[in-house]
């Protein structure tokens, strides 16, 4: 939800408490008014009906069904309190019963007591609570549509600065691209938030730039000495005189050394991924890079005495860098190679949603998930690198694909869903 | 065949100088861009190797320079950056391969001599070693007027190893050159065995003599 109908429902939901609390209120004054108007009109009434009597008019003749006038022979000690109470009654014109204000009271007229009792039909407290939350129901649509727009324009008008940072921080590419200029705001927390995101984008362009730069450098200074020691060595084969165990010797060294210099390159390439130095730009033939690197692959795989099913469904595009691509492949292929059993299968699935790579193989000593991890190897394969896997998963991560690694009954089974 | 190598890292270039010089080339050489500037200008190479990564300037001048005044000589870039983009410029500019650091000396030899071979004898791009001949373009190899049916992996062995006879040649080598970057499954060892040892019966069957020596724990070697 956006931060705008956000604050309008709020709002809304304010008035709705607010309205609510104001029509309880409406109806319980208008209740009170209504009881007070018609318990003045009674003792007007009474006050009237005294002065009938006082001018002589005998009590009997004044009954009606609204009044009753009796007349009392013992003597009394004298007035009572009006006594109010509701009372259901009969109404004469409705013929039904209805709620009626009723007052009892006991005066002295001239010497004589006389009870009365004085009957006034009164406004129906449904009718009221009809009136009060018309009256709140009307208010609210008046009120609340006026706050809603008043509301939705303002805070439009005072949010637009920070959605223009939003926009322009989404639009922010980190290797390239110039830094995003944000508009000027009145706003002192938008201007902050402006001057810190400034800041931030500039580092973090400064850092980018460093690190890709120290990556570059430090394998140029790493491959360079790796050269000349393998060149070296392979000068020393080539001296007369060797023995063999001296040649064997020569032979280990330079696999240390190639070793060294693989693992160098893996580590350089993890952090040029996770640096995005590669963004593809076009999406690219999935399906022809699947199938070129399934045929050496598979020739591989033939000479291991494995056997290799691929079933490519063509023009599949991915957006993804195409060197990336070739890597992604070649590592799971490698891998399904490599932790193989005697007289194995490799099979390979592509279609539209996603690539599937299973082989048969033997239980890997860690749990699968854990193979991502760098440096993660089983110990009958001392010579991998142990990074292969952790670049698939880099390379996914980066990519938006999901990569999911499961091992079931001598199966090892890679899928990556697009 | 007349070689001009410019590399910055002494070390490096008395490796290659000395792995080079004990073939039919003739080698000279230049650390730096200024030296290599001068070089360029006032003798013809057939084949320039370029570090492109100098410390007085960018190799890639270098190359342009080459090409607009030399664009007959062919040009092997060195890097020690993997960087795609380094590939694809130098390439675009003109190089006829790229070869990353650290590299395999018979490996750069193999391409020296491939470079060499597209250069200089277009149209007859053949490789002759006694009684062997092996036509790069068609992969169509012959032993004395005998055809030899090989795979593209045998091919590709036997192109290597006429390139470089007489020298030791690593199963680590071997399986680089067949397979580049995949390289790093421990059994190719085991796959440069028998890729060997096809070559080797496809050759005496055709009535060619061997030529493969196995050295042993180390490789194999193309005796003459």
């Amino acid at each position: 939800m956006s931060l705008l109908t956000k604050i309008t429902v709020l709002n809304l939901l304010l008035a709705l408490v607010a309205f609510g609390i104001g029509g309880v209120r409406v109806y319980h004054t208008f209740r009170y008014e209504v009881q007070r108007e018609t318990d003045f009109t009674l003792r007007e009434s009474l006050d009237e009906l005294e002065h009938t009597i006082r001018s002589g008019v005998p009590a009997d003749g004044l009954q009606t069904h609204l009044m009753r006038v009796t007349a009392i022979d013992t003597v009394l000690p004298g007035d009572t309190k009006f006594e109010f109470a509701d009372t259901l009654a009969m109404h004469p014109v409705l013929k039904r019963p209805e709620l009626f204000r009723r007052l009892t009271t006991v005066r002295n007229i001239d010497g004589r007591y006389y009870r009365f009792m004085l009957m006034n039909v009164v406004i129906e407290q449904s009718d009221i609570r009809r009136i009060s939350e018309n009256i709140v129901k009307d208010l609210f649509v008046v009120l609340g549509s006026i706050l809603l727009v008043f509301n939705f324009l303002f805070s439009f008008l005072l949010l637009r600065p920070f959605k223009k940072t939003l926009e322009k921080i989404k639009r922010f590419n980190l290797p390239s691209g110039a830094l995003p200029q944000f508009p000027a705001s009145s706003t002192t927390e938008f201007r902050r938030l402006n001057n810190f995101l400034t800041e931030m984008l500039h580092k973090a362009r400064t850092d980018y730039r460093a690190l890709k730069e120290f990556s570059e450098n430090a394998s140029h200074e790493i491959q360079t000495p790796l050269a000349v020691a393998s060149g070296k060595l392979e000068l020393l084969v080539e001296s007369p005189g060797l023995d063999d165990t001296q040649v064997q010797l020569v032979q280990e060294a330079q696999q240390a050394l190639a070793h060294l210099s693989k693992l160098s390159e893996a580590l350089l390439l993890l952090t040029k991924i996770e640096n995005l130095e590669f963004a593809p730009q076009t999406p690219v033939n999935f399906s022809t890079i699947l199938a070129a690197e399934c045929q050496i692959f598979g020739e591989l795989a033939e000479l291991k005495g494995l056997q290799f099913t691929a079933g490519i469904e063509p023009g599949i595009h991915l957006r993804l860098d195409p060197g990336l691509a070739r890597i992604l492949v070649s590592n799971l292929l490698k891998n399904a190679i490599r932790h193989n059993i005697d007289g194995g299968w490799i099979s390979l699935q592509l279609d539209a949603k996603q690539l599937v790579i299973k082989n048969a193989g033997a239980e890997p000593p860690v749990p699968p998930a854990q193979l991502f991890g760098r440096f993660q190897k089983s110990a009958q394969t001392g010579k991998s690198l142990g990074l292969g896997l952790a670049i698939v998963k880099k390379i996914c991560e980066v990519n938006k694909l999901d990569v999911q690694y499961t091992y079931a009954t001598g199966v090892h089974e890679v899928i990556i869903r697009f | 065949m007349k070689l001009l190598i410019v590399e910055d890292e002494q070390a490096l270039l008395d490796n290659m100088l000395s792995y080079l010089s004990r073939g039919d080339l003739v080698c000279e050489h230049a650390t730096t861009f200024r030296e290599a500037q001068d070089k360029l200008v006032s003798f013809e190479y057939d084949i320039v190797v370029l570090d492109i990564m100098l410390p007085d300037g960018n190799g890639l001048n270098l190359l342009r320079l080459l090409k607009e005044s030399r664009p007959e000589a062919g040009v092997l870039i060195i890097s020690a950056k993997n960087a795609l983009d380094d590939r694809v410029a130098g390439l675009e500019l003109g190089a006829d391969d790229y070869l990353t650091k650290p590299f395999h000396l018979p490996e750069l030899n193999a391409r020296l001599k491939a470079i060499y071979r597209r250069r200089k004898f277009q149209g007859h791009k053949a490789v002759q070693f006694n009684e062997i001949s092996v036509n790069t373009d068609t992969y169509e190899a012959m032993v004395h007027e005998t055809p030899l049916t090989l795979t593209l992996k045998e091919h590709e062995l036997l192109v290597f190893f006429i390139a470089n006879k007489n020298r030791v040649l690593t199963k680590q080598t071997i399986a680089e050159h067949l397979w580049g970057d995949h390289v790093d499954l421990q059994d190719s060892f085991d796959f440069v065995y028998q890729h060997i040892k096809n070559l080797r019966k496809k050759i005496t069957a055709a009535g060619g003599e061997d030529y493969i020596k196995t050295i042993y724990g180390l490789g194999y070697k193309w005796s003459v």
